[in-house]
């Protein structure tokens, strides 16, 4: 059925409101698992021993799969304890909302994320950081400092600053949005140290 | 943070969300912030196994883009015995999944780094550039790491990792599949045989001269090591 528009998340939260109750030990233990296998049977998808995959057919059977993955199985909701559907035509409407062209910093550090479309000879753009690994507090500008001076780094990832003033920086209190803040801040002059102030973190 | 910054927020595992998530993303969605939303599925987890997992990763995917207003979806399938995303089922999972996207949408996809090993190692330098090449040939936009010893020790990260992900991935450009899977299965031979004994590497205070923020002849060392190891692999940079 044709689309009315694309779902966007506040039409998501509606539909995550309206939808149907399912415990979260269902969702986890019955039906992930019960649709995966089924799609998986449905499409015959079964990999081999390449870790690239070299058969198209495959490759496109398995991108079907994943579309029905989530037409059949929806989205869960842990703190509604619902699932939200969305049907094929709205899907593909939403995937037309997607960049194809992503401008990651400013100024002279600025770089393009685009379709590279298979293993072009455009490189990826690097993000180099401690991908969320804890970094203690006296070294945290000096390591991030160590990754914007890399010429083949494109943008930051930070790491997860392991305390502030002396204070583990605990889920859901001041202390989490004040390690935030300094890491924001940590990661700010540690780009300006390096001379690539307008690099995207 | 600046709108041209990548404003990331994580689902949850599997195909699941969670208000906090959904709150965040309205407001950056309404303040035209680029948006980042990643998640790492759990091989041998809820799903099953890698057919399984890549079907659910894919499905993940699409919903991040179809419903959850996201610009680049950041993935990272991760065993759920070996806890690394350089494994030779994550690495399938991860290339299965990114080239059925690509060839069939025009999504932006990256992928995140978990390595076993620590810094300063050439375990490390080969898991990161295993990964490289495979998320290189398999299409995908951006590579994200890397989160050495597995992302949970204190201070185990330093900036060499991401220049051998840099350095790795720029060799793989343009290279024929067939030739990038010889190459990635001779790279996991060398390290797969560690499994049970990983080197745990050092801490960035021991790879690098903190004064000037240089690594120390030690770490070039090994990173020579690894490029020579590379070498034999069958790829030179």
């Amino acid at each position: 059925m044709t689309a009315r528009r694309y779902v966007d998340v506040f039409e998501a939260y509606n539909r995550f409101i309206d939808g149907e109750h399912i415990s979260e030990s269902d969702w986890d233990y019955t039906i992930i698992p019960n649709n995966a296998s089924l799609m998986k049977k449905r499409y015959d998808i079964k990999f081999g021993s390449n870790i690239l995959p070299e058969d198209q057919d495959l490759v496109d059977r398995l991108f079907v799969a994943g579309i029905d993955m989530l037409i059949t199985t929806g989205i869960y909701n842990i703190n509604t304890g619902t699932r939200m559907k969305i049907s094929e035509d709205e899907i593909y409407e939403g995937l037309k909302m997607a960049p194809k062209t992503l401008r990651l910093g400013e100024g002279k550090d600025m770089v393009e994320c685009f379709q590279r479309r298979g293993n072009s000879i455009n490189k990826p753009i690097i993000e180099g950081g401690p991908t969320g690994a804890p970094v203690s507090e006296d070294i945290y500008a000096t390591v991030i400092e160590s990754y914007a001076q890399e010429p083949v780094v494109d943008t930051i990832v930070s790491g997860v600053l392991e305390s502030v003033k002396g204070h583990h920086s605990v889920k859901n209190t001041p202390w989490e949005v004040r390690a935030t803040l300094g890491e924001l801040n940590y990661v700010h002059n540690a780009l300006y140290e390096a001379g690539r102030p307008g690099m995207a973190i | 943070m600046k709108h041209s910054d990548l404003h990331e927020c994580s689902q949850l595992n599997e195909m699941k969300v969670d208000m906090a998530m959904m709150n965040v993303i309205s407001a950056w969605h309404l303040a035209g912030n680029n948006i980042l939303v990643e998640q790492m599925p759990i091989i041998g987890g809820y799903c099953g196994g890698v057919e399984e997992t890549a079907i659910c990763d894919i499905a993940t995917t699409i919903a991040s883009f179809a419903l959850l207003n996201a610009d680049i979806h950041l993935g990272g399938p991760i065993h759920v015995r070996w806890g690394t995303t350089t494994n030779r089922q994550s690495l399938q999972v991860a290339a299965h999944t990114a080239m059925a996207l690509d060839t069939n949408t025009d999504l932006l996809l990256g992928n995140q780094y978990y390595a076993m090993a620590g810094p300063c190692t050439v375990m490390n330098l080969l898991e990161t550039a295993a990964q490289a090449i495979c998320d290189t040939a398999s299409g995908r936009e951006l590579l994200s790491g890397v989160a050495s010893a597995k992302g949970v020790v204190k201070n185990k990260v330093s900036a060499m990792e991401a220049r051998m992900m840099g350095e790795a991935s720029m060799a793989a450009c343009g290279m024929d599949i067939s030739d990038a899977n010889n190459i990635i299965d001779r790279i996991l031979g060398e390290y797969e045989v560690n499994y049970y004994n990983p080197p745990k590497g050092k801490t960035f205070q021991e790879c690098y001269d903190l004064d000037n923020i240089q690594p120390t002849d030690e770490y070039l060392d090994v990173y020579e090591n690894a490029l020579s190891k590379l070498s034999d692999c069958g790829i030179d940079f």
